[in-house]
């Protein structure tokens, strides 16, 4: 049978401090040298002490089961030290392991019952004052660590965004600040995690930003235990790698020595506060006990190597610290140590009875947050609009398509509203690839229309870090198919987020992205993306789709207070081909363009509100963006040549779906077509046919017609895998003749 | 035998009433050193000693309850109460205490040492006697169940804004008291608010003798503190202790020259937390019981009232903690007779 190394590493302990014989780093610092005195010191190693009885206590209770959760921070425990040398208002995105940063921020706070907190996430209790018994998380709304599991680095990107938040907020104010203008954002991860692209954007994008001497005070800690789960780091990788990035100073602390990792992460704080300059704190550490409860180490390592790890315990190295300084006698160690696990096994014993989830509305009570009061915006003066817009106001006069119409929203929101900031790829003077964000550099600066670099998982993060700073952002993602490579900072991060935080800490945001097919003369896949599969799972994510520019400003207005008031994450998806489109069905009949309704004016658009255009009962057809433009084609055909009396009916939001309402329009018709441009598997059709069949109270006649299962390709054959107002007749004559109408 | 961890929680003001005349002779009459130390104190400053007051024919109000009376004889009742606790019984996970409670928990936890608690004690009581501005109500945030009246402490803070709207008035939350607001100010200030506030029963209720603790108003006494009583007085606590914010003591980890300062700035000058302190208490040595030391037993309550607010152990309201105390009482009063044998 296996050692269990937990039990071992705690005997060890203890034997060692009794015959005070203890590792030496031999670095020679002392607290005074350090600038850290002697009680600072003594609260540090008692956060590292708290820090190791919790990780013993998660395996105990994990064993009777009752923990859920055995990642431990053993080892790690030196960045309680890096905890002491922050402010507790410097927002932190923690890796997995740092329990003792917690903590030890926790003293820095009054008020704080840390021990009990930590232990309510291990029992998975819903009293978990972060999760609320979601997840194990590290993280607390009063000690500014907003929660993440970080098990893939996808926190990075955001902790770049909030960086940049602050440097912005000397210029524009977000409207719910987080942060104080002094303060620094510090994110944390593993010597392994640091390999992940989603790292490397982070880095790159924090050198990148600096670079141009934009703020951006960040300081990354890697804390390198030399290994991931069985997975060894080469020797000095992580030095190698990082001790010579562009504007990414390198700094670098023994972990197992508390004045070794103060003095070096308060030199690196400084430098990152005084200069508002990103920096690498590389932080050396051991692992104990492995990767996590199950995790037999020596199966990959060989034994000499578990039990040198083993024989530089961070808590040896305290120990020493503490009898050198006069701070602590190793019997003092002793019982307080001993007196600390005591303590967490009685607490143990009351968290494993507070309440658990139980039920699915307890479990999603979070995904959607809570509503904000907001102050309400008046709409801004004619005369500060004529101002703004200037030789636009001409424009206004006359209809127009729908990127320029949505420009004008843009351009009336961002006055309005000066916390909304805009990022992405080309959307600065450049104004876009289709123009949506025209002049939006040039009237509001460019440190809120902000051209990022080619990095998708950037502009996200970048975007969900300054939302949680509290401004407003609007991302834009230039192609559908560039969301790809980015898709889990929505999935796993910013989607996640009121999830994991029982709704304390929230990214609203309109993510905005050109996308879906149909574009002439430019294209493949990569410009004509037709899918939205990977969006329309994500719990929570509001999925806006208009399909002309009058409904494109309403829905835009609406998605604003959307974020603003409720705090949500939403997809506003601008259909390209439609972006110029004027006339519906034939040349220069202007059908599809509009007059532009200044704010306040028109019939608003809210969340869930279906269009509708005729009243036919012999045919429903339920479709959305260019569906519904090619559908309002058909219709004309239908109607006059067929004589089928059509309603064409426009989603406008595709998540979440307004079931009654959908069905309510559909009811009086025998038969409904369900038009979906996108591909057949994973397409909004499928949950189109589900709702009818499933909800229907008088079952109509059914059918969709879908893009096939195939990518777009380039040319003439562009569109030929794709509904066609042509196709949307036959199928619908086919539809209505099949249920003899 | 397996000792019962307790969590001590150290009386305020106010504890020391017509039923406890001849609490320290009859508790405490033996523990000779401990008296002397104190009376000590008493002479040096040229007060009445405690024997006088303590076995006083008839208990005054305006004698018993002075700042510069109450204070150390209190001190001496429950300091005397905590050296009576059953070491082979109990052991002391943590000690915390209410208002000038704070000053015996230093004491008992040993971060000052028993002269100077003496000392400490008695020179604020004597200061905040010397210089007496303006006093203390109650209101309650609960109903006679003891749980928390929906809108309650909106209301009360609507009336103290309303009161502080006039620049003549000062009030502020002096305590936050488990079921209880102590609301503290200047006498314009209070008189207002009394009026201001819907009387609900026998509230609110003012507290004779007291003045507005706990507030900046008190910013000359606290001033005169930290003179007067210096950081040498400071050493670690042998046991943690907790403040009124809640925050935890522990030692090796105790800057002195804070701690000099929280007592006599912030613990001074600003809201003093019990409620915060009780529930951190539970929730971070989650104690098998609860000692609050005599004198008196007016504590009970507000312990209980903290309780309930955070669901411990089940307590919900205040039938469920009657219940829990009748069969196997987890709040110990040493100042109740029946509740003290079992713990000395």
């Amino acid at each position: 049978m296996a050692i269990d190394r937990a039990a071992h590493v705690h005997e060890q302990f203890l034997t060692r401090l009794a015959a005070q014989d203890f590792p030496d780093t031999g670095l020679g610092l002392s607290a005074e040298g350090v600038g850290l005195s002697k009680a600072e010191l003594g609260k540090i190693f008692i956060s590292q002490m708290t820090s190791r009885q919790l990780d013993r206590a998660a395996r105990d209770l994990q064993k009777r089961g009752e923990g859920y959760y055995t990642i431990g921070s053993s080892g790690h425990e030196g960045n309680a030290a890096i905890a002491a040398a922050l402010r507790p208002t410097d927002m932190a995105f923690l890796h997995y392991r740092d329990a003792a940063f917690q903590i030890h921020r926790a003293t820095q706070v009054p008020g704080e019952n840390i021990i009990w907190d930590m232990m309510l996430s291990f029992a998975a209790s819903s009293d978990d004052p972060i999760s609320g018994g979601r997840h194990k998380v590290l993280g607390s709304k009063r000690l500014n660590i907003p929660p993440q599991t970080s098990t893939i680095a996808s926190h990075l990107p955001k902790a770049v965004g909030a960086a940049y938040s602050l440097g912005l907020a000397r210029k524009a104010a977000p409207e719910f600040p987080a942060m104080p203008k002094d303060a620094i954002v510090m994110c944390s991860f593993g010597d392994a995690s640091a390999n992940h692209s989603t790292s490397q954007g982070a880095f790159n994008t924090a050198s990148w930003t600096a670079y141009q001497g934009i703020p951006l005070p960040l300081l990354f800690v890697c804390e390198d235990n030399g290994i991931g789960i069985s997975t060894r780091t080469p020797e000095n990788w992580i030095a190698e790698s990082f001790k010579a990035r562009p504007e990414l100073k390198y700094f670098s602390c023994n972990g197992l020595d508390i004045l070794d990792a103060y003095r070096v992460a308060r030199e690196a704080a400084d430098y990152v506060r005084r200069y508002k300059k990103p920096a690498f704190l590389h932080m050396g550490t051991v692992r104990l006990y492995g990767h996590a409860g199950s995790d037999v180490q020596t199966a990959y390592m060989r034994k000499a190597e578990v039990e040198a790890d083993e024989a530089n315990d961070p808590l040896l190295h305290g120990a020493r610290l503490m009898l050198a300084e006069g701070v602590m006698s190793a019997e003092d160690i002793r019982e307080t140590y001993t007196a600390l696990g005591q303590r967490i096994a009685r607490i143990g014993e009351q968290i494993i009875t507070r309440p658990k989830l139980l039920t699915p509305d307890a479990v999603m009570e979070s995904i959607v947050p809570p509503k904000r009061d907001v102050v309400p915006s008046n709409h801004p003066s004619n005369a500060d609009r004529k101002k703004l817009f200037d030789s636009d106001m001409r424009a206004m006069e006359k209809p127009q398509h729908m990127a320029k119409l949505l420009n004008w929203a843009l351009t009336d929101l961002m006055h309005e509203h000066e916390s909304i900031v805009m990022a992405g790829e080309d959307i600065g003077p450049k104004g876009g690839v289709y123009h949506v964000t025209a002049k939006l550099a040039q009237r509001f600066g460019n440190r809120r229309v902000i051209n990022t670099l080619l990095d998708e998982q950037s502009i996200l993060g970048l975007a969900i870090g300054l939302a949680h700073n509290g401004y407003l952002p609007i991302p834009e993602i230039q192609f559908l198919a560039y969301l790809h490579n980015a898709e889990d900072q929505i999935r796993g991060e910013a989607a996640t987020l009121s999830f994991f935080s029982k709704g304390q800490y929230t990214n609203p945001m309109i993510i905005r992205i050109a996308g879906l097919a149909y574009q002439r003369g430019f294209g493949g896949h990569f410009h004509n993306d037709n899918s939205l599969a990977v969006l329309r799972d994500i719990p929570g994510v509001i999925i806006a789709c208009p399909s002309n520019g009058e409904d494109g400003v309403h829905m835009m207005r609406e998605c604003v207070r959307l974020a603003r008031e409720e705090q949500r994450v939403i997809v506003f998806l601008e259909p390209i081909a439609l972006y110029m489109t004027r006339d519906l069905h034939e040349a220069d009949d202007k059908a599809w363009a509009a007059l532009y309704p200044p704010p306040g004016e028109g019939k608003p658009i809210s969340l869930g509100d279906i269009g509708q255009h005729g009243r036919g009962t012999d045919l429903a057809i339920l479709t959305y963006g260019n569906g519904y433009y090619l559908s309002r084609q058909a219709e004309a055909v239908l109607s006059k040549t067929h004589k089928v009396k059509t309603r064409v009916i426009d989603l406008r939001w595709l998540a979440p779906l307004n079931e009654a309402a959908i069905l309510k329009a559909i009811a009086p018709c025998k038969n409904v077509l369900i038009v979906d441009e996108c591909r057949k598997t994973g397409s909004q059709s499928e949950a189109l046919m589900a709702l009818v069949q499933e909800g229907a109270k008088h079952a109509p006649n059914l059918s969709r017609l879908t893009a096939d299962d195939s990518f777009i390709p380039l040319g003439k054959g562009a569109t030929v895998t794709l509904p066609s107002k042509e196709s949307i007749i036959e199928a619908a004559l086919e539809l209505v003749q099949g249920g003899a109408l | 035998m397996n000792k019962k961890t307790a969590l001590v929680i150290c009386p305020g003001r106010g504890t020391y009433n017509k039923a406890e005349l001849g609490y320290l002779a009859r508790h405490h009459g033996d523990r000779k050193d401990m008296l002397a130390t104190f009376e000590a104190e008493r002479a040096r400053l040229s007060q009445p000693s405690l024997k006088s007051l303590d076995e006083a024919e008839r208990y005054s109000v305006a004698t018993h309850t002075r700042g510069d009376n109450a204070s150390l004889l209190i001190h001496a009742c429950a300091y005397g109460d905590f050296q009576a606790i059953d070491r082979d019984r109990f052991e002391i996970a943590a000690i915390t205490g209410n208002s000038m409670g704070w000053y015996i928990a230093l004491a008992c936890a040993r971060a000052v040492s028993r002269e100077d608690g003496g000392r400490i004690v008695n020179t604020m009581g004597t200061y905040m006697q010397e210089n007496l501005i303006g006093g203390q109500i109650v209101y309650p945030l609960v109903g006679d169940d003891w749980t928390e009246v929906a809108g309650r402490r909106a209301e009360i803070e609507t009336a103290m804004a309303g009161v502080n709207a006039k620049s003549a008035n000062q009030v502020y939350v002096s305590i936050e008291l488990g079921g209880m607001l102590v609301l503290a100010g200047n006498d314009a200030g209070l008189k207002a608010l009394v009026k201001a506030l819907p009387v609900i029963d026998r509230f609110p209720m003012t507290l004779a003798n007291h003045a507005a603790f706990h507030t900046e108003l008190q910013a000359a006494n606290s001033a005169r503190g930290l003179e007067t009583l210096p950081a040498s007085l400071f050493s670690q606590p042998g046991i943690p202790l907790i403040d009124g914010r809640g925050v935890i003591w522990q030692r090796g980890a105790t800057d002195t020259n804070a701690l000099h300062q929280y007592t006599f700035g912030h613990q001074v000058t600003e809201t003093y937390d019990f409620t915060r302190a009780i529930q951190v208490g539970v929730r971070e040595f989650a104690p098998d019981c609860i000692i609050v030391l005599g004198p008196g037993t007016t504590l009970g309550g507000a312990v209980a009232q903290s309780l309930i607010e955070i669901d411990w152990q089940g307590l919900s309201a205040k039938p469920d903690f009657a219940a829990r105390q009748e069969t196997n009482p987890y709040l110990l009063a040493m100042g109740r007779d029946d509740q003290r044998q079992l713990v000395v």
